[in-house]
């Protein structure tokens, strides 16, 4: 049998000491973050299965499912931010790309322009919007699809700052300039080099960008309201004046689909983190 | 006419000169480095001649027609970079076969060209990795499969080894030269290392500040430098102010020292003086058999540098260098003693006229 000399058994309390309570504390903070986001959470989970009275179930869910506003709400929306995010990767992939190689001047500039989604409140940019395109020549929230257009062509713009800084982080890990050269040398052309060199190496930011610009437009409320959309804001506002348990069952289903959407990004991009570990 | 011509090729960005009336004439299936420091328009000479930038002045002619103004994609030059470039979304295979997919070649001629291609650069293991499964080494062999493989009228190189360890970069300077000759390619490789460019090259560019100092081959560069800037650049050198004596005869004095030299002294006179240089390898000792100039010398300090014995020497009051090969029954003499070492007449290069101060006189 070995015993432990009192002296070196002390000496090791004291050493792992500070230790052990850096870990504790590091749990400590990571348990109320987790309980600050969790008891909302938590909560509304819990209000939205009281939807049958004395009894725990799905039925604020069923109603939901089962209002005949609610899908077409949903898919409107769920429409709209698939065409933002197409419309945007379309203007912004090329610009970013271009000021990145050719304009790097203008790169102030674009940043700028970056910046007004978040200066200007949306109310003011929806009142602008509709003063601008309510009148010929440019009568173009005449009818409710011209006018769902134009709420795609302002959800591009929210989300502008959003894509762009995605897009550029993505462009400023590769070497764009020789990568784009060793195309052009090897006689590719500006769509080629685009299409098979610069966005299959953005992927990771690309589809960040149309995570954020998702998330941007599947619960907008202020926009939509104003142009008289049918979208999933406004019904989700409708909703909140009208019922009780269905508004928390609408909130954990569009949480679920943000969860959902952020798993799909891991699951495709995972591959991709891997291929540029080694640049 | 020479299968590649630069004829009076200027590039200016704002009011900077970047290339000033750059001519050359490359001959199919040479190997032409341009050598020189940062800044010197190395970088920018070889990317107008790539295409991707467009000379302010001048033509660039490729087999007789005129591609000054051609997009870099239509003039079929393999470019290697620095940073590799490959395409890290794909394969070894897809990286090689990239510019065959983009001239829409069959998929057989496809497999076969990356096949060859692969065996040319002994990566058959490799194909089907990407590329930051690979070492810098393998990922440069990839880098010239790749513009191999369009069969490129001219090899553009841009400094392709410096982001290479020692040992790697040995290696593959010899491989790239091996595979250049074996394919009868014209290659144009720009770098600031003179030990690459001497060893790899059939003619040399030296350019300093825009401008073409020299052209020749690296044994005339390095022998028969014909400006203080190439004899300083390639290879070491010692240099001292020396005072003519009889330019006729070609007689210096260093320090009081007698030098002979076989330069040619026109237009010089009695007390004029010179910038003098001599190779620190054209030194020898007196001992081992005396030469045109031998001088007393005091041994400063001995440095091992391998294969080599750098000996530091004091002539007179000028601080010299003397390199000598080490082999083991090498006998040097001990520090702080004085020797004798001994030069030819043609190892001592008289560089410019200098004025009184030591500085060169404004032209």
């Amino acid at each position: 049998m070995t015993t432990t000399p009192a002296s070196a058994a002390s000496a090791t309390v004291t050493v792992q000491h500070p230790v052990t309570r850096k870990r504790l504390s590091s749990w400590l903070i990571f348990g109320v973050v987790s309980l600050y986001f969790l008891i909302p959470l938590g909560a509304t989970f819990y209000w939205s299965l009281r939807g049958t009275k004395d009894v725990l179930g799905f039925e604020a869910y069923r109603k939901l499912f089962a209002d005949t506003n609610f899908l077409p709400a949903f898919s409107q929306s769920i429409v709209n931010a698939i065409a933002a995010i197409f419309l945007s990767l379309l203007i912004v992939v090329p610009t970013a790309y271009w000021v990145t190689l050719r304009l790097p001047k203008l790169r102030s500039i674009v940043e700028f322009i970056a910046l007004l989604p978040f200066v200007i409140p949306a109310v003011v940019l929806v009142f602008g919007i509709i003063l601008l395109y309510s009148r010929p020549p440019l009568l173009w929230t005449a009818t409710y699809n011209s006018s769902r257009v134009v709420l795609i062509c302002i959800y591009v713009a929210l989300s502008f700052p959003y894509m762009f800084r995605s897009v550029d982080n993505g462009l400023r890990a590769i070497d764009v300039r020789a990568l784009t050269e060793a195309a052009q040398s090897l006689g590719a052309n500006w769509p080629t080099i685009l299409l098979q060199v610069i966005f299959p190496n953005l992927r990771t930011a690309l589809l960040s960008g149309a995570l954020l610009t998702f998330a941007i437009v599947i619960g907008e409320l202020t926009i939509a309201l104003y142009m008289a959309q049918h979208t999933l804001g406004p019904y989700m506002s409708d909703l909140t004046r009208s019922k009780v348990y269905e508004p928390s069952a609408m909130a954990i289903v569009a949480f679920a689909i943000t969860w959902a959407a952020m798993g799909l990004i891991q699951l495709v991009t995972g591959g991709q983190a891997q291929t540029t570990a080694g640049h | 006419m020479a299968y590649l011509t630069l004829s009076d090729v200027s590039k200016q960005f704002a009011d900077t000169f970047a290339v000033k009336d750059f001519n050359l004439g490359v001959e199919k299936g040479e190997f032409v480095s341009f050598l020189g420091p940062s800044g010197c328009g190395k970088t920018t000479t070889l990317r107008m001649v790539a295409g991707f930038e467009t000379p302010t002045n001048g033509t660039i002619t490729l087999d007789g027609a005129d591609i000054t103004e051609q997009s870099p994609n239509q003039r079929n030059m393999g470019m290697i970079f620095q940073s590799y470039a490959l395409f890290p979304n794909m394969t070894v295979a897809q990286n090689i076969g990239f510019g065959l997919r983009v001239r829409k070649a069959s998929k057989p001629e496809i497999n076969e060209r990356v096949k060859e291609m692969v065996s040319l650069v002994n990566l058959e293991k490799h194909v089907d990795k990407y590329p930051f499964q690979l070492s810098g080494g393998q990922q440069q062999r990839v880098s010239l499969a790749r513009a191999l493989a369009i069969r490129p009228n001219v090899l553009l190189l841009d400094e392709p080894l410096s982001a290479l360890d020692a040992k790697i970069r040995v290696s593959l300077r010899a491989q790239i030269r091996e595979i250049q000759k074996r394919l009868g390619i014209t290659a144009i490789f720009v770098t600031h290392d003179q030990e690459e460019a001497l060893s790899i090259s059939d003619r040399i560019v030296v350019m300093y500040d825009g401008n073409v100092e020299q052209v020749g081959t690296p044994f005339d560069i390095y022998n028969f430098p014909r400006t203080p800037f190439v004899a300083n650049f390639v290879g070491s050198l010692n240099t001292a102010v020396a005072e003519v004596t009889d330019a006729a005869k070609g007689l210096l004095n260093v320090d009081g020292v007698q030098f002979t030299s076989a330069a040619k002294m026109d237009g010089l006179k009695k007390g004029d003086k010179v910038r003098i240089a001599i190779r620190p390898e054209r030194f020898s000792f007196a001992s081992e058999g005396k030469k045109a100039n031998v001088v007393d010398c005091r041994i400063e300090n001995i440095t091992f540098l391998g294969s080599v014995v750098r000996v530091h020497i004091l002539i007179g009051n000028s601080r010299f260098t003397m390199d000598t090969f080490n082999y083991p029954s090498l006998e040097l003499p001990q520090i702080g003693t004085t020797d004798q070492v001994t030069c030819s007449r043609e190892a001592v290069l008289v560089l410019e006229e200098v004025s009184a101060n030591g500085h060169v006189p404004a032209a």
